[in-house]
């Protein structure tokens, strides 16, 4: 079992790399430069997979939340909290691209548009769950208040985003792609879906081996003591 | 029913019997929304930056931070002493416990709107007169959305003894589709004089029913921990 992990494990990161190296290259060297925005277009190709990834980072989190709260098993909440790290990551390069991209497109690096907002919004929430859970020292209060919290975050999205629809837009929303940017497009979901995944399931067993290394009971220490031990120690 | 209605009442009277004997947590909010808004307006207000229908932005930041400190109060009131051991013992759904906490907080919040307002509206020159009671409805449908998610992280907060300000920092994020629909339609109303449409106050109406509806599921689960 370690041994084929052994193998595994690097050879998936190997080729989510190699994927990578791919779609980049592709991007700088065989797709077209988009005629309106120029160059800068190229991050979107970033932009929309992480997004997308963002999104599944935070539904296992839910999924996660719900699942601990029904079955009460630690190892949804190592899950939970496993997502919600990748998911406050990724929110970031999202929102640090859709910037880089704002300030090229719209001459500023921030407006309050609908897309801009609600990335906002999704990071504070998730951000705010990584730092509910640093606050709590109970191991059992932290993952009943985090479950709850991860469920609460994860009901509020639509509404945040069918709040954030009301601003003024001016992101762009249906963009027209070429062929070639579209298969750019589609090899980069690859990657960065690979990596999403792979960094949920690495942080994942991070945590569970942390969970198990922490939780063993010190032996002798937490037990009773006997009262032959009495004797023993006399 | 009936009986449940009258468990409800008896547990927020009870609550609302100490707020008026007290008279500590109303003073407390009241002259924190009133300290909110005169800052705000001497920063603001006073160099004309903001006049008008802006003041409903400035109203909203006092409601929150002002509202935060309620729900905290009501909920510290029963770990004093334990108290809230006792209302559990009692024999009676834990969810109506939730239900008479929003009742009381909803109530206070409400006293303290009645506070805060008028001094937003002097301030910051806004012309109410055109939509008093379209105001006051959104004001409304939002504050149960607020004191919803409110009540259910204070108790959350309360039973663990966490740090002081996560109450503020866990409900401002899940409360800003509240602070984003009611400050648009605010607008729509006061500035372009267009009438409310319906599908926005349903957003506002939707995060009332979702959180009402999860927070009295997840309630007892909370004041277990």
């Amino acid at each position: 079992m370690n041994r084929t992990r052994n193998l595994l494990v690097p050879a998936y990161w190997t080729a989510t790399v190699g994927l990578f190296a791919a779609a980049v290259a592709l991007t700088l060297v065989w797709t077209p430069v988009e005629a309106t925005m120029g160059p800068i277009q190229k991050i979107f190709y970033l932009h929309l997979p992480v997004a997308i990834n963002t999104f599944l980072a935070c539904l296992v989190v839910f999924i996660a939340s719900v699942g601990f709260l029904w079955q009460r098993k630690a190892w949804w909440d190592d899950l939970a909290y496993a997502a919600a790290k990748v998911a406050v990551q990724f929110c970031t390069v999202v929102l640090a691209t859709g910037m880089i991209w704002g300030k090229s497109a719209w001459g500023q690096w921030w407006t309050w548009s609908p897309r801009l907002t609600f990335s906002l919004a999704l990071w504070l929430l998730y951000v705010v769950y990584l730092i509910v859970r640093l606050s709590v020292e109970s191991r059992a209060r932290r993952a009943v208040i985090s479950a709850v919290y991860g469920v609460v975050a994860f009901l509020d999205v639509p509404l945040v985003y069918l709040s954030a629809r009301l601003m003024p837009d001016i992101h762009p929303g249906s963009v027209s792609l070429a062929p070639a940017m579209k298969l750019t497009l589609g090899l980069w979901f690859i990657p960065v879906t690979l990596m999403c995944f792979g960094m949920i399931v690495a942080r994942y067993f991070l945590h569970r081996r942390i969970r198990q290394t922490t939780a063993a009971p010190a032996p002798e220490i937490n037990q009773p003591m006997r009262l032959g031990a009495l004797g023993e120690l006399a | 029913m009936t009986r449940t209605i009258s468990h409800i009442f008896l547990l927020a009277g009870k609550d609302l019997r100490i707020q008026a004997r007290t008279r500590h947590t109303f003073g407390l909010i009241a002259v924190l929304g009133v300290l909110i808004v005169v800052v705000l307006g001497l920063g603001l207000g006073a160099q004309a930056e903001v006049r008008g229908f802006g003041a409903t932005a400035v109203l909203w930041v006092a409601y929150l931070f002002s509202g935060v400190l309620c729900f905290e109060k009501t909920m510290a009131v029963e770990r004093n002493d334990d108290a809230l051991a006792g209302l559990l013992l009692a024999p009676i759904d834990r969810s109506l416990i939730y239900v008479s906490k929003l009742v009381t907080n909803l109530a206070l919040m409400a006293a303290v709107a009645l506070v805060v307002t008028p001094v937003g509206v002097l301030f910051f020159s806004f012309d109410l007169s055109a939509a008093p009671g379209t105001f006051a409805g959104i004001i409304a449908i939002s504050m149960v959305g607020f004191a919803a998610v409110g009540t259910l992280f204070a108790a959350v907060v309360s039973s663990s003894r966490l740090q002081g300000g996560l109450l503020a920092m866990m409900v401002f994020p899940i409360t800003l589709p509240l602070v984003i629909v009611s400050t648009r339609l605010m607008t729509a109303v006061f500035r372009d004089g267009q009438a409310v449409e319906a599908s926005t106050v349903g957003v506002l109406v939707a995060f009332d029913a979702i959180f009402l509806a999860v927070s009295w599921v997840v309630f007892e689960w909370v004041l277990e921990v």
